[in-house]
């Protein structure tokens, strides 16, 4: 039986292409999209998180979570926060949203106060110096090695040419980073901030900090920055949604590849299911053959598809400014829909086949 | 000589449309084991559908039909397909063998189904077989690449192979030349001789017919001659 179902999948060339290429498409569209959502998300969190400070301060509209550019916060809340009991130092970030340079996502730039922003995160020039007037910026390592730039290199912000003047570390909020008084005078916003950064005496005390400022501050935004991993999937608008959807779609293209490419399959060899069932095989034997064909095509595919996820996502991290992580769950998950999509799809095919007169199957032309 | 195969007031009728087609009215025959049987009679005689209800493709209106001792005609769809696996090798007019598989894969499958994955043919059977049909040497060419009368040499030993109760074959020599039709008329003979293997051929070519034991005349669905 086994070498029927390797002739057939090598004997049909065309058919087995494409059912192949049709999985693989269900399982690259899992792989990508969930590698990318998780990517994303955790590549912000790990930054959000490595700023430093235990709470972001926002207010309505100007949220850290959403990629716009609305900078509404009025940087003197930072002395109001500051004599706030427990709050250690502030600084006031403004955030600005580019579109990525290839075209694909976003890109966000960062106007910061350097001395208290470094105090906070920790943020030191690992090459070249700190920017020096409105036409410099800094970028982090990552962003360095990404987009292959290095001190005195160019980069667009604003749509027009900027110079890298250092190179910062660790990773921390936006990779590319600028004087905010600067970024406030291009989007004519003085005085305002997109958030601002608390540093906490007593991490301990995070939460109780926290209460106090909305109690001083009512009606604003109050963050814990643990609670961004949180905050970020909630930021962006039916996520697990899109992700479900993205499930539910691949299943179905798996499925109804497979089904179309056996039900031809099977039409086509009619008189081959006759020629099984003058040799005394079952119904359970020919739905066998015909499913064990399937999860074949289905296997293969499966395995087409992650390596084209991976070369995809290896060509997406290189050529865009989005970031992608590929998880095993995922991975798994991504597989299982092929396989089972496959061999759910040549159920009906299968069932058909074993269902046929064997006098009419046999004189089929 | 113990019967193999028992038919008794056999009849199959067809619904076409609205017109009921009476292809057997009433068969009564009986083979023995090791009998060489041809059935002759003019296309529409019912020779075809009797083959088919013997081999359990078709399931009669009426009668009885015993293969070995199994009674067919009260058996489920899927009885009557384990009564063939077990029972009966089909050999054909237009060989209908696996195109995909060369010789040995289509023997190899045949053994497959009929020992449920296990192998149950001894080397030796299969070697018996196969210098009988002079095929030791094809069993790597598929079916396009070989003479007609090689495949249906290959067809007769994917249907002796499992070593059957009864070979039924459907015009094996329709397809051929007179040269082929001639070999494998004498590999029937052969089969029937040396493993003493009970065959049921039709036929409506009276010089093919000839070659067995016993002639078997039909026509409008009844035997009308048999000279056994």
């Amino acid at each position: 039986m086994d070498s029927l179902i390797a002739s057939n999948i090598r004997q049909r060339p065309t058919r087995t292409l494409i059912s192949v290429a049709g999985i693989a498409l269900g399982v690259l569209l899992v792989v990508l999209n969930t590698g990318l959502v998780r990517g994303m998300l955790n590549d912000r969190i790990k930054r959000e998180r490595g700023i430093g400070a235990e709470i972001q301060f926002t207010r309505k509209g100007s949220s850290v979570l959403s990629p716009s550019s609305v900078m509404s916060l009025d940087v003197r809340y930072g002395d109001r926060l500051s004599q706030i009991q427990g709050v250690k130092m502030v600084s006031p970030v403004g955030r600005y949203v580019q579109t990525g340079r290839s075209g694909l996502g976003f890109e966000q730039v960062d106007g910061i106060d350097f001395e208290s922003y470094s105090a906070i995160s920790g943020l030191r020039i690992v090459e070249g110096r700190i920017y020096g007037n409105e036409n410099e910026v800094i970028i982090d390592e990552f962003k360095a090695r990404q987009s292959n730039l290095g001190i005195g290199s160019e980069i667009q912000v604003f749509g027009r040419k900027m110079k890298v003047a250092g190179i910062y570390a660790p990773e921390s909020g936006a990779r590319i980073k600028m004087n905010l008084t600067d970024l406030q005078n291009f989007l004519t916003a003085e005085n305002k901030c997109t958030f601002i950064m608390i540093k906490v005496d007593d991490p301990n005390q995070e939460q109780t900090v926290q209460k106090r400022i909305n109690n001083e501050l009512p009606g604003n935004i109050v963050l814990l920055t643990r609670d961004i991993a949180t905050g970020f999937g909630r930021a962006i608008p039916g996520i697990d949604t899109f992700v479900r959807a993205v499930l539910v779609l691949s299943t179905i293209v798996s499925m109804l590849v497979i089904l179309l490419a056996m039900y031809t399959t099977i039409t086509e060899r009619t008189r081959e299911i006759g020629i099984l069932k003058s040799l005394g095989a079952s119904n359970s034997y020919i739905i066998s053959v015909i499913e064990k064909e399937a999860i074949v095509i289905s296997l293969i595919g499966v395995i087409t598809g992650m390596a084209a996820a991976l070369l995809a996502g290896w060509g997406i991290e290189k050529g865009t400014t989005l970031q992608l992580e590929f998880h095993w769950t995922w991975l798994l998950t991504a597989a299982l829909i092929g396989l089972c999509g496959g061999a759910l799809g040549a159920l009906y095919p299968a069932i058909r086949a074993a269902n046929q007169d064997p006098v009419k199957a046999l004189s089929y032309e | 000589m113990s019967a193999i195969l028992k038919i008794e007031n056999l009849t199959m009728t067809y619904r076409v449309g609205k017109v009921d087609v009476h292809a057997l009215r009433g068969v009564n025959l009986s083979v023995g084991r090791g009998e060489f049987v041809s059935i002759m009679g003019p296309s529409g005689c019912g020779k075809s559908t009797l083959l088919h209800v013997l081999g359990g493709l078709l399931k009669p209106t009426s009668g009885r039909v015993l293969i070995d001792g199994e009674d067919l005609t009260n058996m489920s769809d899927a009885d009557r397909t384990d009564v063939r696996r077990r029972k009966i090798g089909f050999v054909f007019q237009r060989f209908n063998l696996f195109p995909t598989l060369s010789a040995e894969g289509n023997l190899r499958l045949a053994e497959h189904i009929h020992g449920q994955g296990k192998k149950i043919i001894d080397d030796e059977t299969r070697r018996e077989v196969l210098k009988l049909l002079r095929l030791e040497n094809k069993m790597r060419h598929k079916p396009l690449e070989m003479s007609g009368g090689e495949q249906q040499r290959v067809a007769l030993a994917r249907a002796v192979i499992n070593r059957p109760a009864i070979i039924l074959a459907d015009e094996p020599t329709g397809n051929l030349d007179s040269e082929n039709s001639e070999v494998v008329l004498n590999m029937l003979k052969q089969l029937n001789r040396e493993l003493n293997q009970t065959i049921v051929m039709i036929t409506h070519n009276p010089e093919a017919a000839a070659v067995a034991s016993r002639m078997i005349e039909m026509r409008d669905g009844i035997i009308v001659k048999d000279n056994g």
